[in-house]
């Protein structure tokens, strides 16, 4: 299995926060799995890209969602012209392989499907392939790290404790106004001062998360923002185009969100 | 009697008016037609007052409208007569000249009585209030917008007369809003969602926005105001309209939330005259808006275009006040005058203690103090806070110091400007709310009422006697009472106390919507090959095993049909406190309510409302807060609010009672939620196991009809009982009382999936 293909060559622009790469690199280092908690778009996934870089492994990256099956994730037969053939799933290929496995948005998926990964997080570190009849011991190198949005907790759709304790749990979330500034500017380079218009305005959104907006902006909306206007675009367009359009469709929270902008500009 | 001889027109006994007047007002050549018009109104037997006063009115009118006009007007007070009573059509008479002049055209005249005739045969009983209130109906609307807004609520209303009146009497705050949208076009609360989202990104927080009263000098008067808790806007500034209007509530707004943020302590007064109180609260002002403008500069945009002062033209102290505002937020404005500058000066030196709310009242008071030793005139009762997106700042003060403030000044002040907190529109008598004496805490009482009790009989049902194992037929009588009229605003209120819960529940119901599809895998029949299964199909075959044959999946969208029929117990025990603070297991009852009706509201599950209580067999007593085809409103929000705690527990009817509402919905299925602190207990039944049976034969009897009962009981109540009637899965308890609100709504969702 040709594993370059998930290396990450370049290494992914990171700015921490808080001591979160230690923290990281002391957990792989005991291979403990680890949980990434944030809302969306705050550097979860840029963060464990960055410590993949980092620590020189391959990162297999698998996005969650409803209709994912245990076999989306171990794998499955496909029928070729002499019969049936096992093809490793995503999940199978790191444990094989030594990759770290990211699950991202892991509340996504069914519970019935997240329980695939009970046996690989504690200390036993097997994934049995029941289909096959084969049990797959993790490779030393293997690590397991899943994201986690905890605003969309609800009765309906949430990790089962006990998965959530197999998990050590780092937590991300929109950083000091100051440091998002910087990142938004490395990112979209743009002058610092622009940037934090634009971290405020972002401010200013996450105020209206749950009061009719699911979240506010992410630190990414404002990154695309910021390319915007370095393409010439105004602040009040950029916004627009990179926040307030996609955020919301409901036009009394656009209105809002419109006149926020102009009232940080 | 008129008699005609040769060709002149004699006129008899017309009233009041006087024959000359008449011949003057209508001209000679409609005398007649007027007199035949004037007779069959006569004739017709509706009395003679009728028919002075149409005398009177023609001769105001017929100047302005003309004489045939006048004469068509007979008809419309006829038919109005007919409909809605003689007084109805006198009113229409007195009103008639002023109608006349408002209208000031013939043609717009004549369509606003046939508006009135209209009207009359729609809601007959409406017609005698909205003629009462005709002159300031007219102030603010034109005919069409009096058309609009009629049928506004006639179609709000629907066919109950009695919710008619309360419309169309003004007492039903939907009935103001309305008319506020048809007179201005734009009220505040035609915007209020977004500019108070607007608020919410702005500053973080959630503001309680009240309707400001219509001040003691309306018009150029009308200013926002804040205190503990809440913030009243007037729903429009007279003179700004359309983008103007909106601007300037976007100013008030932003500047109020300034004050919330930066104004953390109210102010004393102390021994402060007037002037010093309106100086220091304009530097106050002035304080929190630069605050607010160096987190968010573009502020000053909006605020800047409202000041309009110029630095020419008399001086007296509203006008330097004006300037001084301006030279406070405008950085290119230059005024000469010698105590304005110094307010600048000494305001911008010391910009880097802006933080601190004390130099508010440093500086106002040497400002003031100056204009004192100018001896310039300061009218406390006439002044009035400029420019008018700022605040009347009663919010700045506490008036309510132990010192004997000097009564004169303050209370000149007070008087001219003092909006009182609880002077909302449409406060109701609070003693009616108030529950009976709750001292004597037995399971069932019989108590006289202490107000009128005019119940409509509304069934006979049978109720079961388990000693001999029969049904008596037409045993128990549910009589159902008119809901009393709570608080207006409760709805509201209790919606802000639960707003979190509110959302939350909203954002569950929201993710577990019907729009998904959802694979259904492993059928036996369906559009799409399930590959797992045909893989294991194929599998099989190979080993010589017999294949599944479920080898598709299909999609299926989640529906919801279901109906629900909520029944609330509302027995004297419900009157008990819960907890320290007064607030009682009626009020969570309530509250619980109004969180259960947003949410069906969400699901979209048609519902009704009804609270029931009992005393005895003929006194099942059934209040309707809510029925299935009316949407949950202001009205039904004050007939929640207006529930009584009282009388006793009878189960077995109501249930009945409900279920035969339930019947005519057509959906798949129905549901009785029954939300009770008790068992079943009335004042004639000695036995408490013979309506315990009887409930439970009435679920189910209900359950053979399709209807499914659940209970959610409240308290430490004993659940054997409950679990004999409901069954063991068909009721749920619920100890802590409070978490009555969340449960009640998570209940339900998890219940109807």
């Amino acid at each position: 299995m040709d594993m370059h293909q998930y290396q990450l060559t370049k290494e992914p622009y990171y700015r921490p926060i808080g001591r979160e790469v230690d923290l990281f690199t002391a957990s792989y280092a005991a291979r403990l799995p680890v949980m990434l908690k944030g809302p969306t778009g705050c550097g979860k996934t840029r963060f464990i890209e960055h410590m993949a870089w980092k620590l020189g492994r391959p990162l297999v990256t698998i996005s969650c969602h409803e209709d994912m099956t245990a076999s989306d994730l171990v794998g499955r037969y496909l029928l070729d012209p002499t019969g049936t053939v096992w093809s490793d799933g995503p999940l199978t290929v790191a444990a094989r392989h030594g990759a770290i496995c990211y699950l991202d948005e892991i509340v996504e998926a069914r519970q019935d499907t997240t329980v695939v990964i009970h046996a690989l997080t504690d200390d036993r570190r097997i994934l049995p392939l029941e289909k096959k009849g084969e049990l797959v011991r993790a490779h030393p190198d293997f690590q397991l790290v899943i994201s986690y949005n905890p605003g969309y907790q609800s009765v309906l759709k949430d990790l089962k404790e006990s998965t959530k304790q197999r998990f050590c749990a780092l937590d991300f979330g929109y950083p000091d106004a100051a440091i998002e500034a910087e990142i938004v500017a490395a990112e979209a380079q743009i002058p610092v001062a622009v940037a934090h218009t634009l971290v405020q305005i972002a401010k200013k959104s996450r105020n209206l998360q749950g009061q009719g907006l699911n979240e506010g902006a992410s630190t990414r909306m404002m990154i695309n923002a910021g390319h915007l206007i370095r393409e010439g675009v105004t602040l009040g367009e950029a916004c627009n185009l990179a926040l307030i359009v996609p955020i919301t469709d409901d036009p009394d929270m656009r209105d809002a969100l419109t006149n926020a902008v102009a009232a940080c500009a | 009697m008129s008699r005609k001889s040769g060709g002149v027109v004699r006129l008899g006994d017309t009233g009041s008016a006087s024959s000359a007047a008449l011949r003057l007002a209508l001209g000679d050549d409609w005398l007649a037609p007027w007199l035949h018009a004037h007779n069959k109104l006569r004739d017709a037997g509706y009395g003679d007052a009728l028919c002075r006063a149409y005398g009177a009115a023609s001769v105001d009118c017929a100047p302005l409208v003309g004489a045939e006009t006048v004469i068509g007007m007979a008809d419309v007070l006829s038919s109005l007569s007919i409909k809605s009573g003689v007084a109805a059509a006198e009113q229409l008479c007195r009103i008639a000249p002023l109608a006349a002049r408002r209208t000031a055209d013939a043609s717009r005249f004549r369509s606003w009585l046939s508006l009135l005739q209209r009207f009359s045969a729609i809601a007959p009983e409406s017609a005698m209030c909205v003629l009462d209130r005709m002159d300031d109906l007219l102030v603010r609307l034109n005919v069409s917008q009096l058309e609009l807004w009629l049928l506004a609520g006639v179609r709000q209303a629907g066919v109950d007369p009695e919710r008619r009146l309360q419309f169309f009497s003004l007492e039903n705050p939907d009935a103001l809003r309305l008319l506020d949208r048809e007179a201005e076009g734009q009220s505040f609360f035609d915007m209020e969602r977004r500019l108070m989202a607007w608020m919410v990104a702005l500053y973080g927080v959630h503001l309680n926005v009240q309707p400001a009263p219509l001040a003691r000098h309306d018009g150029a008067g009308r200013r926002a105001s804040f205190g503990e808790g809440f913030v009243q806007m007037p729903a429009h500034f007279p003179g700004y309209r359309r983008v103007q209007a909106e601007a300037l509530f976007r100013a008030a707004l932003a500047h109020v939330g300034a004050h919330v943020r930066f104004t953390r302590k109210r102010l004393e007064v102390g021994d402060l005259k007037p002037l010093q109180i309106a100086v220091v609260s304009l530097i106050e002002d002035a304080r929190v808006e630069q605050l607010a403008m160096r987190e968010m500069p573009g502020l000053r945009r909006l605020w800047l275009q409202f000041h309009i002062a110029e630095a020419s033209g008399a001086l007296t102290a509203q006008s330097r006040f004006a300037r001084l505002s301006r030279s406070l937020i405008d950085p290119d404005f230059q005024d000469a005058d010698g105590w304005v500058r110094k307010g600048r000066d000494l305001f911008f030196a010391a910009r880097d203690r802006w933080d601190s709310p004390e130099i508010s009242r440093a500086i106002g008071n040497l400002l003031g103090n100056d204009l004192g030793q100018l001896r310039i005139q300061f009218n406390a009762k006439s002044y009035v806070v400029q420019p008018p997106y700022r605040d009347d700042n009663l919010g700045l003060w506490d008036f309510d110091t132990d010192q004997n403030p000097p009564q004169d000044q303050t209370e000149i002040l007070l008087d001219s400007a003092r909006v009182r907190p609880d002077d909302t529109p449409d406060t109701h008598d609070q003693a009616r709310n108030d529950p009976p004496d709750a001292s004597d805490i037995t399971k069932a009482r019989p108590r006289a009422p202490d107000h009128q009790d005019c119940g409509i009989f509304a069934g006979r049902y049978p109720e079961y006697d388990y000693e001999v194992r029969i049904e008596r037929p037409d045993w128990a009588t549910v009589v159902e009472y008119p809901a009393n009229r709570g608080r207006a605003d409760f709805v509201d209120a209790s919606r802000e106390r639960h707003q979190r819960l509110i959302r939350k529940i909203t954002a569950v119901i929201n993710a577990a919507r019907v729009s998904r599809a959802e694979r259904e895998r492993r059928q036996t029949e369906g559009e799409l090959l399930d590959l797992d299964a045909c893989i294991d199909a194929i599998a099989a075959l190979r080993s010589g095993q017999m294949p599944d044959a479920a080898v598709y999946q299909t999609t299926a969208r989640r529906r919801r049909d279901l109906a629900v029929s909520v029944l609330v117990d509302i027995s004297a025990s419900t009157a008990d406190p819960v907890g320290e603070d007064g607030e009682r297991v009626l009020d969570l009852l309530r509250d619980s309510t109004v969180v259960l009706s947003h949410a069906l509201n969400t699901l979209g599950d048609p519902f009704s409302l009804a609270a029931f209580n009992s005393n005895g067999r003929d006194d099942v007593r059934y209040t309707r807060i809510k029925d299935f085809d009316q949407p949950f409103d202001k009205a039904a929000g004050m007939a929640l609010a207006g529930l009584n705690a009282g009388f006793s527990t009878r189960f077995g009817a109501a249930l009945r009672h409900a279920g035969q509402g339930l019947l005519t919905q057509p959906n798949h299925r129905r549901l009785v939620l029954l939300v009770t602190d008790g068992e079943p207990a009335d004042i004639d039944c000695p036995d408490p196991r013979y309506l315990i049976e009887d409930a439970r034969r009435a679920v189910q009897g209900l359950a053979a009809r399709g209807i499914d009962v659940f209970c959610v009981g409240l308290g430490n109540a004993n659940m054997e009982n409950e679990r004999r009637i409901f069954g063991q899965r068909g009721y749920v308890q619920i100890t802590s009382i409070r978490a009555l609100p969340e449960k009640l709504s998570t209940i339900y969702m998890r219940l109807t999936g």
